[in-house]
């Protein structure tokens, strides 16, 4: 799971390849603050654009997606990045995005295997509350980034797993010791059992030992390592866009060489939300979560039903038994997908779930080639 | 098959005092929340909001997080079920034990011997 970049960010400019992705025709605008128009640009850069950090907390995102109205238009992201800095032309770059041949390895899975039209991260809001819901299936109520307390009725997909067959395997891999990972009450808990580190995980698809399930981390932080220099990987900005790319393609060179691993495995790229950056889907309302975030913790002065999804991020899944090109459309996925889906692999029928959980789309399903593929690509690394 | 080309990321990409930003602050604030929870000599006792840069943030990072690894070793340890000693009396006993007597030869053998 990376960090920070929206859909039509990343992946928007496809559309101009393959009409069936639902991405960006380049008409798109965003009032600035003056009220005139901005339109979306192929203008993106890997490094040193978006600074500062675009907001992305649920007060901004809430403006974000409804530009102060009560209909979802996503007309307000370059007023919520202008509240930042007070820089009108600075605001407009919250439009920019990606020329394919600027991200070779996301674009390539993409179109090489099947690309997501409407994954959208699970609540309007930051990091900590979405990725709670890659690991439970909900995030307990939280739309910040507090910490996930212990004892709470849902158990992750983790344990899950393990507790219902102590012969099932199940793994978080951070990057290393300093990059660390960002499930601090599993790792309080659960370390070093539930844990590894992204050598670990190399070498487990190395030797076909990888578990049963894997979550990885990308490095959250520039840091000097064993090896030298370690450049922060999770593309969050303002960290570079080309590190996560490649270390995205080593994740996917490492299962792709081991002939075994590669012929039974799964690998879901996906982003945990979207930073702030523009992306021109509504975010559509879902079956509410049964907890309810307070007008205080909300920030907006209402409460919040985790009845509506965020905003849109690029995911793709990857495996020789899925279709060359494939273009999933129609069918709403979110992060709660992710513990669903692998639940439902493992363990069949499983009621102790939230009901976000409980309603989510699966998508192995999507796994439809009834060859094995021999024609997937191989990366180079320079 | 397609081979696709990987570049490289510049080389200036490496910024170690970059401003922490508030995903590092978050991080910083649970796995203090988690050293809290730790026994007293496995704390770090760095005042986090001192801490301004990326570089600062993980070197941070990674000591607590050494930490619990260490904790949870030191815990696994102590947890481990200690072989049982032998009171003294019982080992003064076992080493007063007679040798043992050879078996008599049983009656059959002595017959074919016969």
């Amino acid at each position: 799971m990376m960090e920070n970049r929206s859909f039509d960010h990343m992946l928007g400019a496809l559309k101009a390849q393959n009409a069936d992705i639902d991405g960006l025709t380049g008409t798109e605008t965003n009032p600035d603050i003056t009220g005139a128009p901005v339109p979306v640009q192929e203008l993106a850069e890997f490094q040193g654009q978006l600074d500062p950090d675009p907001d992305h907390h649920f007060p901004a995102v809430n403006l974000q997606i409804f530009n102060g109205g009560a209909a979802a238009n996503m007309q307000g992201f370059v007023k919520s990045y202008f509240n930042q800095r007070r820089d009108v032309e600075h605001s407009k770059k919250i439009m920019y995005y990606f020329k394919p041949d600027d991200l070779p390895v996301l674009t390539t899975l993409a179109t090489e295997f099947a690309v997501f039209n409407r994954w959208f991260s699970s609540i309007p809001g930051p990091t900590i509350c979405n990725r709670a819901f890659a690991h439970y299936g909900t995030s307990f109520g939280k739309v910040a980034m507090d910490l996930l307390y212990v004892n709470e009725p849902f158990k992750s997909v983790y344990n899950r797993l393990i507790d219902a067959n102590p012969k099932h395997t199940a793994k978080l891999f951070y990057y290393d010791q300093t990059s660390s990972t960002m499930e601090i009450v599993n790792l309080l808990q659960h370390q070093p059992e539930l844990f590894g580190t992204y050598k670990e995980f190399l070498d487990a698809c190395d030797k076909g030992k990888l578990p049963d399930y894997s979550f990885i981390e990308p490095n959250y932080n520039d840091h000097d390592g064993d090896d030298g220099e370690e450049l922060a990987s999770d593309q969050h900005p303002d960290h570079n866009i080309q590190a996560g790319e490649s270390f995205i393609a080593s994740i996917y060179q490492a299962i792709r060489k081991n002939d075994a691993l590669w012929k039974s495995t799964a690998l879901l790229i996906v982003y945990d939300e979207h930073g702030g950056i523009y992306d021109h889907v509504p975010p559509p309302a879902c079956v509410p979560d049964g907890f309810v975030a307070s007008a205080n913790d909300t920030g907006i002065g209402t409460e919040f039903k985790f009845d509506r999804l965020g905003v849109r991020v690029p995911a793709i899944l990857v495996s020789p038994w899925v279709p060359r090109g494939m273009v999933v459309k129609d069918r709403v996925f979110e992060h709660a997908s992710i513990p669903a889906t692998v639940t439902e692999h493992f363990l069949g029928t499983y009621d102790q779930r939230s009901p976000r959980e409980k309603a989510a789309e699966t998508f192995l399903d999507l796994l439809t080639s009834p060859v094995f593929r021999d024609d997937c690509p191989v990366f180079d690394f320079e | 098959m397609k081979i696709v080309k990987v570049p490289k990321p510049s080389s200036d990409s490496m910024n170690q005092k970059r401003a922490v930003s508030s995903l590092l602050k978050t991080q910083m604030l649970h796995l203090q929340e988690a050293e809290f929870r730790l026994p007293a000599d496995y704390q770090t006792n760095i005042y986090i909001n001192s801490i301004k840069t990326e570089g600062e943030a993980a070197e941070y990072i990674r000591l607590v997080t050494e930490r619990i690894h260490e904790a949870h070793t030191a815990r696994i340890r102590r947890a481990r079920p200690k072989p049982k000693r032998e009171r003294t009396f019982a080992i003064a006993a076992a080493a007063a034990k007679p040798p043992k007597k050879k078996a008599k030869k049983s009656a059959a053998k002595k017959k074919r011997q016969s």
